[in-house]
């Protein structure tokens, strides 16, 4: 909402005249290769894990031992959209959409990139630009949609000296009619997830195409990775502990990957605002684990990691991390498939599909006079559509990408995520469980099939000593900021049973005036 | 850190737009630390008085406070510390594990009110006087309770009224008790926790612990410590309470109509604070004279590397998702109990939190610190070659990779297995060049008020980096600044690039609308934690 800073501004230096391309407005950053990740060649993959970056006390400027991770990359627009709810309304949202990755994103996955993907330019060429709604603007037209990279992305002609297109090289520069063109209204609830490696490099541009139904508010926006350790304050996303990104203009947030373990990100302008309608997505980060050698000892691997600093959980003079080698050495090797949640050492966190999953509620008076340009009562709001991954039941278990029609008559495809939970029988799932709701605690109940909660905050539960402190419930209790993990073990169950994933606050299990719906999913065994 | 006292346009309606027109004054230094009372004797009194809040309510409530002189202050460092008839949370007791303590409360609330009480959870109380309640013996109005019990085990408790406790609890009687383990454990007074200290003094900077360890255990030393109670308050309770303690006016106890039936439901809080007040008012410093009866603030300030415990209540009748932004929080304990491994008790085995829920009830301590250890840049923005002596300083790993060689380097406890690398590719200033990012011209961003000034830590840093050096200055210029746009607009004012330009994290309730006072952004349960470079001195002296 309306908040006037009065900013003095001594400014020390002015230096008008020299200011270089570099200025321009809207760009994005993808570099190939950094100091960290100095081999372009190799930045498009993850390396397997066969030892720690340094060792011992050594770090920059030294030669790593083994360099570990790659680049990743992505951009998204801060701005608004509409979005369906359960029962049938279109909502006003402010929120994040994509501008890379939009192939990935629809069909429910991470639009995060690697450079060789991101650092694409789109070739429809005049004969099949980008549309308004794209990608489903394309696919409604009955067309392909195939461009998984930046949005906007043209070869810098103007920094080429006016050599034309041939030798222009990508720098980042953008056609911002491209990304008008996108990313306006092409918000998602729950805003686009984003998934790197542990040891990776992430760009995330966040790009401010203004909001549209909002001409009176100038609103910046941001980008704050919720649960980081260590973060720094000047990629923390608050803006009044920072800077905030203006209309028109895109700013690139630099993190190295965090410690493994489910975030989540959102806006942290005016966040009784910007939370509640709408500016809220997933983030998590995968173990080093993951990309040990099939058949490695993943005990071993720990013990490798262990070796360098950054990586170490030494419980003797670190009070805050969570993975110390576990006090029993099961001998467990790495599975040929699946994956890992955390570096466990023991293969305990072990799963063979992975479903994140975001709690949310809109206020739907809020929402309306969101876009009415009328005065909000922060302390009056209450939820009454109650969303998981952006939706309620049963929209919650319809497959693909919902669409919305948005005020300038386009479809766009505003929430990506169904929740159906697949397991094949026998097999586990992990659940990565996050909460942005803005007023109130929710909880999740299993009905069938028990939950192992394995992690809480992106810290594996495990004590100083080694000891695994996972426990088994029939439910989980979350408020806005907080996420878990939790394995539901399909092992002695068959193919065609259906479970139910249900609020017992009964009253969340309603769209609005609906009294049935809300929050509530379906664990399906096949 | 320069502390702000806003004043905001007082608006009429609840449901205005939250416009803010934002005066910032600068007022004296405000920290915070966990000042309190020293017993084992106390003193208490339970009163009426008018809180303020920052849209300008007075809002009427009622407080624990001292009925005569306490003991004494602590800690000592805090020399102004004062306790008067009412105050919000009630007065923080700080007891020694072993203590025989002894609380006498007189009840000195409206005749209408009843009889008020206090229970102590976790301590096996015994008591003296009184008028039989439901939960424990009660003062009557005008009379007294005393009430004993020894101080069995360290750790951060609560105390609040076991009377009436929907009415009186939101009309602000509680407050915290503080136990300090009898035996601090040497790996708290002695290597690095030693070094710490150290480092504390040559800077200047005086200690203000309680304590040097909140248990008797080896892993709960800490270097700074705070105390951080949540609650919340419905005006039109405490607007009832009012109106009706002024219709009973001094009638006699047990007369008929002389009772207060102020109904508590619906629940409707428009106020949510932190030790008793709303942000901003929280960021003034403890015993401010313009918050007579709310004296404790909540503004966390540390250096990096340093251990901090923080003592988290859950007070009033929510819980509230508090969200600690920068790292995690390992818990220690609950309700003075310290959660230990089943198979090592040398190794702790609470949660590691990065929200840590308060719960109306429960209160919980926690070890935090930040390092910047993994960022994959030098956060102090160090630069070789430069002439300014800041910028060249050497990181000299030990075993855990960090620099604590020298207690007095003004880069104690840097991590260094990112020192020298640069982040920005061509920077504006004097940082190193070449790495991986390329900030934006500085004309497309809004700077927030806590903003350093630069992505780096502290003043010298923060100069360095955000232009070309003024002739004659000893800090070189890099070879490419002024070339890539313009200095960022500076002057941020409640962290000042020349000043402190520390790193700023919000922590706050994460339920959003619970940063606001009645419809107002920004407000409620929100403070700013800053991490400042050793060139600038906390002073939680006030």
């Amino acid at each position: 909402m309306r908040k006037s800073y009065q900013v003095w501004l001594p400014i020390l230096l002015v230096c008008f005249a020299t200011v270089a391309a570099s200025a321009q407005s809207f760009r994005v950053q993808c570099p190939t290769s950094t100091k960290t990740h100095p081999n372009a060649a190799n930045n498009n993959s993850e390396p397997t894990f066969v030892g720690p970056t340094y060792t011992g006390t050594n770090g920059y400027p030294s030669a790593p031992a083994n360099v570990n991770g790659a680049i990743k990359c992505q951009q998204i627009s801060g701005g608004d959209g509409y979005a369906t709810m359960g029962d049938g309304t279109q909502t006003y949202m402010f929120s994040f959409g994509p501008l890379s990755g939009l192939v990935d994103i629809a069909n429910g996955l991470p639009g995060t990139e690697f450079p060789n993907v991101f650092n694409t330019v789109y070739t429809g060429g005049t004969a099949n630009p980008l549309q308004p709604g794209d990608p489903a603007t394309a696919i409604g037209n009955g067309g392909t949609f195939t461009y998984n990279g930046a949005i906007g992305l043209v070869p810098d002609v103007d920094g080429n000296g006016g050599n034309g297109t041939a030798t222009a090289a990508l720098t980042g520069h953008v056609d911002p009619r491209q990304i008008m063109d996108v990313g306006v209204m092409n918000g998602n609830i729950p805003a686009p997830m984003m998934a790197i490696d542990e040891d990776d490099e992430f760009f995330l541009t966040l790009t401010n195409v203004g909001m549209i139904m909002r001409p009176d508010l100038f609103e910046q926006h941001t980008v704050h990775f919720h649960g980081y350790p260590n973060a720094s304050a000047f990629y923390d996303g608050v803006p009044d502990a920072s800077v905030a990104i203006n209309i028109g203009a895109s700013f690139t947030y630099y993190y190295l990957a965090p410690d493994a373990g489910t975030y989540f990100w959102h806006c942290h302008i005016t966040p009784p605002e910007h939370l509640q309608m709408g500016m809220v997505g997933q983030m998590y980060v995968r173990p080093r684990q993951d990309r040990v050698a099939v058949g490695g000892n993943l005990y071993s691997a720990l013990q490798q990691q262990e070796l360098d600093l950054r990586m170490k959980c030494d419980s003797s003079t670190d009070i805050l991390c969570s993975n110390p080698l576990p006090a029993v050495n099961t001998a467990a090797t790495r599975a040929a498939n699946g994956n890992y949640a955390y570096n466990d050492g023991d293969g305990s966190t072990y799963y063979d599909v992975e479903y994140p999953i975001q709690i949310h509620g809109f206020d739907p008076n809020f929402h309306f006079v969101g876009m009415t340009f009328n005065p909000e009562g922060f302390s009056d709001m209450k939820d009454k559509y109650f969303l998981l991954n952006g939706r309620s039941y049963p929209d919650t278990v319809t497959p693909g990408p919902m669409q919305t029609v948005s005020a300038d008559g386009t479809n766009h495809f505003s929430q990506p995520l169904p929740s159906i939970i697949s397991i094949p029988a026998g097999k586990k799932a992990l659940l990565r469980i996050s909460d942005l709701d803005v007023t109130e605690y929710q909880t999740l109940a299993s009905l069938g099939i028990p939950m192992k909660v394995i992690a809480i905050n992106a810290k594996l539960l495990r004590d100083q000593a080694g000891n695994n402190l996972y426990y088994t419930t029939n439910s989980i209790t979350l408020a806005g900021g907080e996420s878990l993990d939790v394995i539901l073990d399909a092992t002695g169950y068959t193919a065609g049973q259906v479970f139910y994933l249900y609020t017992p606050n009964l009253d969340h299990l309603s769209n609005d005036a609906e009294n049935f719906g809300g929050l509530m999913t379906e664990v399906r065994i096949n | 850190m320069r502390a702000t006292n806003m004043k905001k346009i007082i608006l009429k309606a609840r449901l205005l737009a939250p416009v803010v027109a934002v005066a910032l004054l600068l007022t004296t230094s405000a920290f915070a630390a966990a000042p309190g009372i020293t017993g084992p004797t106390f003193n208490l009194v339970a009163s009426p008085a008018y809180i303020t809040q920052p849209d300008g309510q007075m809002v009427y409530s009622w407080g624990y406070g001292c009925n005569s002189a306490p003991t004494g202050f602590a800690p000592a460092a805090i020399t102004n510390g004062a306790c008067g008839n009412m105050q919000i949370p009630g007065p923080t007791l700080v007891v020694t594990e072993g203590q025989a303590v002894s609380v006498t409360l007189t009840n000195n609330l409206p005749t209408a009110a009843g009889n008020t009480s206090i229970l102590f959870p976790g301590f096996n109380v015994t008591t003296t006087g009184g008028v039989a309640g439901l939960l424990t013996q009660e003062a009557a109005p005008g009379g007294s309770v005393t009430y004993n019990f020894t101080a069995g085990s360290p750790g951060t408790r609560s105390y609040y009224s076991g009377t009436q406790g929907d009415l009186q609890v939101e009309m602000g009687l509680y407050g915290a008790i503080i136990v300090l383990p009898s035996n601090v454990p040497t790996a708290c007074t002695s290597g690095l926790a030693t070094k710490n200290l150290q480092a504390e003094g040559a800077h200047g900077e005086s200690d203000f612990r309680l304590a040097a360890a909140a248990y008797d255990h080896a892993k709960s030393c800490y270097d700074r410590e705070y105390l951080f109670q949540f609650s919340e308050m419905d005006p039109n309770i405490h607007h009832q309470a009012d109106l009706q303690v002024q219709a009973t006016g001094t009638c006699t106890a047990g007369s008929a109509g002389c009772s207060l039936n102020v109904p508590t439901e619906p629940y409707h809080p428009a106020y949510f604070m932190i030790n008793g007040r709303s942000m901003p008012d929280d960021m003034d410093p403890n015993y401010a004279a313009e918050y007579p009866h709310q004296p404790y603030n909540g503004n966390p300030h540390m250096h990096p590397g340093e251990q901090v415990l923080l003592r988290i209540i859950g007070q009033g009748r929510w819980q509230h998702p508090f969200h600690e932004h920068g790292n995690h929080v390992r818990i220690l304990g609950r309700d003075g109990n310290l959660i230990l491994s089943q198979s090592d008790a040398n190794s702790l085995a609470g949660p590691l939190l990065f929200t840590t829920t308060t719960t109306p009830g429960v209160a919980m301590d926690g070890i935090f610190y930040w390092t910047g250890k993994g960022l994959n840049w030098d956060a102090y923005g160090h630069r070789p070659g430069s002439s300014d002596p800041l910028a060249v300083l050497s990181c000299t790993p030990d075993l855990n990779g960090y620099n604590t060689g020298d207690p007095t380097a003004i880069n104690y406890y840097e991590w260094c297995q990112d020192h020298d690398k640069p982040m920005q590719a061509s920077p504006f200033g004097d940082v190193s060049g070449g790495g991986p990012v390329t900030l934006p011209d500085a004309n497309l961003f809004t700077n927030g008020a806590w903003y350093g000034g630069s992505p780096y830590l502290g003043p010298d840093a923060t100069t360095r980096a955000t232009g070309c050096m003024p002739t004659g200055a000893v800090q070189s210029n890099a070879p490419n600044c002024g070339a890539t746009g313009s200095t960022p607009p500076s002057g941020t004012i409640a962290n000042s690039p020349s000043g402190e330009a520390g790193f700023a994290f919000m922590w706050h309730s994460h339920n959003e609308r619970e940063i606001t006072t009645n419809n107002i952004f920004p407000g409620g349960m929100m403070m700013m934690m800053l991490v400042d470079s050793r060139e600038f001195v906390i002073d939680e002296s006030n």
